[in-house]
């Protein structure tokens, strides 16, 4: 076995161990999706795929500085496969909430990448104040009744378990009565509609629970204690989650260099002082989030946490908007168009509409205004009408 | 450009924050605006003896050697501030002119003396147009057998009328030099401009045959200005970042603090968004201005736009803080007596000095342009 509780590792040990390993190991790139999960297999029965957790759960028990050598020497020959104790969002939720029994079933799976998994949080009532959820969990033996629906679901149809948070009390305050569940989705009870989104994809969906069923064993923390699970579960997702939005999506490139300057170029408006102004705006913008995130990274080297941290999503829903609203001034009329053989004026108005996705989802741009103002600037926060009161109390629209 | 070790960094950094804790209270600022000079005289030699006003000057001429990343750190505690000095004038512009133009003679001259705090040194680079641009120059140059004499007018020259030396850009006929000249000289005309920011001075400088020095090359004038002025906008850069900052503290403070229908204005979202739309202001303002610092130091090749960026994202950004700031105050930010109004002010006055926003939009727009062909 890697390494017994008594002899403490030092950093020299464990990068020679993980060397050794990857030396007589790792063959080079991976050249299909099952050398991928073969791969992913070796890497966890060698205990190298979560090498902070504990033992029991095929970890090592490092701490996280160690957990970084081992980190850098899979990234130093190009190995996949370690660190999932940072990024498996779903496996980390299972470790910190799980009962026993619901570990020893899926643990391992969820490590290799055999289960499908989907988020079952937000409800067409509880967007922003995700603690009003209304979709119920109700006792009934050793299993749990589940009724009600959830929206912006991802993957749904795909997906083996869901992670849900249902109301299982309605007659404690709104976040004392949720519990947190691994729900099987492959059963009468859930039913899974595809969502239209205003540009026309469907990459979410509605599910629907009618006395759909859940094993008391696939409850994760205390009853009652799912919120708690869940800011666990949140913290996860966001680290894993990263930057980024998608940009164009017609695939035809503008050429080399800036986007907009190349756009401009291409319409013949790139001598148009006032476009010129627009276009410096908006690459500004895009700098400045990018020179902020930076110093917000070595901050946090520095072990002093960063106002920063928070602003960068707040921040990228305005560079999103507004690099569509400056698209569409330099296309002017031709924006009125759309279809393959207009891409300009099909990457503008789809990232006009894409926009949204960054400025609602994850947190509207109104909730991140009110976590930087609460949180980083230290405002009181408002009133909270429902906060003390049972939730079957609580006005809904 | 060099850069101090970090330690003489920090310990230089806060050497200059205890002073203008001290010394450059609202108190101090409301008194010395009122002044003619519009500076303290013991503040300055206070700042020139902890070697803030001899930051950039070589070692060879009794300066710190410094360079953007100190001048940085240092504006953005002046900013914060509105401290009342020819610091940027003197210490930044005409030392970086000065030591541009690389005229050995000249700097031994007159670079001790700046850095010593004994002489401030002013840079006359635009006339009444205002743009810092070649065709912005309305001073010409006659040679008269070895000497030169300067005819026309100099305008916004910063704190021209407490300067005792001047360095004027002027045209003459193959191009752009720089003259030095002694304003108390004959067919020399001082004129100081009432100015919207009482923390600063601005004059307007004619020049009637006035006698003339040449300063380094002939026509190799333009490029040291802008090596100048490049630096001068990181000043200004970092005197932007932290001035808002402070300007956003206070404003925080005061929304936690005054209480209107029983709870803090900071409870209510009209103000609390505010306040988080101007937290990415500020700090953006600070990652910019740094980056040009930085990016100068380094010689990096993308330092030009770096500035270019800081140039008018600071300047907006101070200037949008202070403008939502008396907003968000209400009835208080309204008077006089509240501080508000002079950082608006100032915000107001450093955005058009040295080139307007627009005017750094364009030519980051056309650097970008530049460097992908």
């Amino acid at each position: 076995m890697a390494n017994d509780a008594a002899l403490p590792v030092t950093d020299d040990s464990l990068r020679e161990e993980v060397r050794a390993w990857l030396a007589a190991n790792w063959t080079g790139p991976l050249q299909s999706e099952a050398e991928r999960k073969a791969w992913v297999a070796k890497v966890i029965e060698a205990r190298w795929a979560v090498p902070r957790w504990p033992t029991e759960w095929m970890g090592r028990g490092l701490s996280d500085a160690q957990a970084r050598v081992v980190e850098r020497e899979f990234a130093a020959v190009g190995a996949p496969g370690t660190g999932q104790d940072r990024t498996n969002l779903w496996a980390n939720t299972l470790l910190a909430g799980g009962t026993q029994a619901l570990k020893e079933k899926l643990i391992v799976p969820l490590l290799r990448g055999d289960v499908g998994m989907c988020l079952l949080y937000s409800e067409p009532g509880a967007g922003s104040d995700l603690a009003g959820v209304r979709t119920r969990a109700d006792r009934q033996g050793d299993h749990f009744v589940v009724n009600g629906q959830k929206v912006w679901t991802s993957y749904a149809a795909a997906a083996d378990y869901g992670m849900l948070i249902a109301r299982t009390d309605w007659d404690v305050p709104k976040h004392r009565g949720i519990s947190f569940f691994f729900l099987p989705m492959e059963q009468p009870g859930v039913e899974v509609h595809p969502l239209r989104q205003i540009t026309g994809e469907s990459q979410f969906n509605e599910v629907f629970f009618t006395d759909a069923v859940c094993p008391a064993e696939n409850l994760l923390g205390e009853l009652g204690q799912g919120w708690g699970v869940l800011q666990t579960a949140l913290a996860y997702e966001r680290s894993a989650m990263g930057e980024g939005a998608r940009g164009p999506r017609s695939g035809v490139s503008e050429g080399p260099g800036e986007p907009l300057i190349a756009l401009a170029r291409e319409a013949g408006v790139l001598s148009d002082p006032l476009i010129r102004q627009e276009i410096a705006r908006v690459i500004a913008l895009k700098k400045l989030n990018a020179l902020n995130t930076a110093r917000a990274k070595a901050d946090l080297k520095q072990g002093t946490a960063s106002a920063l941290m928070s602003l960068g999503k707040l921040a990228m829903s305005r560079i999103l908007h507004e690099e569509a609203r400056v698209r569409t001034l330099i296309l002017g009329a031709g924006s009125v168009l759309e279809g393959p053989d207009h891409p300009r004026a099909e990457d503008a108005n789809f990232l006009t509409l894409n926009a949204y996705f960054t400025s609602i989802g994850g947190g509207t741009d109104q909730i991140q205004r009110n976590i930087i103002g609460e949180r980083v600037l230290g405002l009181p926060k408002e009133p909270e009408v429902d906060r003390d009161i049972p939730f079957r109390e609580v006005r809904t629209s | 450009m060099v850069s101090l070790p970090i330690e003489e960094r920090l310990a230089f950094q806060g050497s200059m924050l205890r002073l203008l804790a001290e010394r450059s209270t609202e108190a101090d600022v409301r008194r010395v605006m009122e002044t003619d000079a519009g500076y303290d005289p013991d503040v300055w030699k206070a700042l020139a003896e902890i070697g803030a006003v001899g930051l950039l000057v070589d070692p060879e001429y009794g300066g710190a050697g410094a360079g953007p990343l100190e001048l940085e750190l240092v504006m953005e505690a002046v900013g914060a501030a509105l401290l009342c000095s020819p610091l940027l004038t003197s210490g930044v512009l005409a030392a970086g002119l000065l030591q541009a133009l690389g005229d050995a003679e000249a700097n031994a001259r007159l670079l001790p003396g700046i850095a010593d705090g004994s002489r401030i040194a002013t840079a006359a680079l635009t006339g009444s147009a205002g743009t810092w641009t070649p065709d912005g120059v309305a001073v010409r140059a006659r040679a008269d057998g070895e000497a030169w004499g300067l005819e026309g007018q100099a305008s916004f020259v910063t704190h021209g009328q407490i300067a005792d030396v001047l360095l004027v850009a002027a045209v003459e006929a193959d191009g752009i030099s720089v003259f030095e000249v002694d304003p108390t000289a004959g067919g020399v005309a001082v004129k100081p401009l009432p100015v919207f920011d009482h923390t600063l001075r601005l004059a307007q400088i004619s020049f009637e045959a006035a006698p003339a020095r040449l300063v380094g090359k002939q026509h190799a004038g333009w490029n040291a200005v802008e090596e100048a002025l490049g630096l001068a906008r990181v000043a200004l850069a970092g005197e932007q970042a932290g001035g808002g900052r402070r300007v956003l503290e206070f404003t925080v403070d005061y929304a936690k603090n005054r209480i209107q229908f029983g709870r803090s204005i900071g409870s209510y979202q009209a103000i609390k968004h505010m306040a988080a739309d101007l937290l990415v202001e500020s700090e953006s303002a600070t990652s910019a201005a740094r980056h040009a610092a930085a990016q100068l130091a380094a010689g990096a090749p993308d330092a030009k736009s770096a500035v270019e960026l800081a140039a008018f994202a600071c300047a907006d950004a101070f200037v949008k803080i202070c403008a939502d700031a008396i907003q968000m105050h209400g009835g208080i930010a309204f008077t006089w007596n509240h501080p508000a109004h002079l950082y608006l002010r100032r915000a107001r006055a450093d955005a058009q000095l040295f080139g307007a926003p627009a005017f750094h939009r364009e030519r980051y727009v056309a650097e970008l342009e530049a460097a992908h062909g």
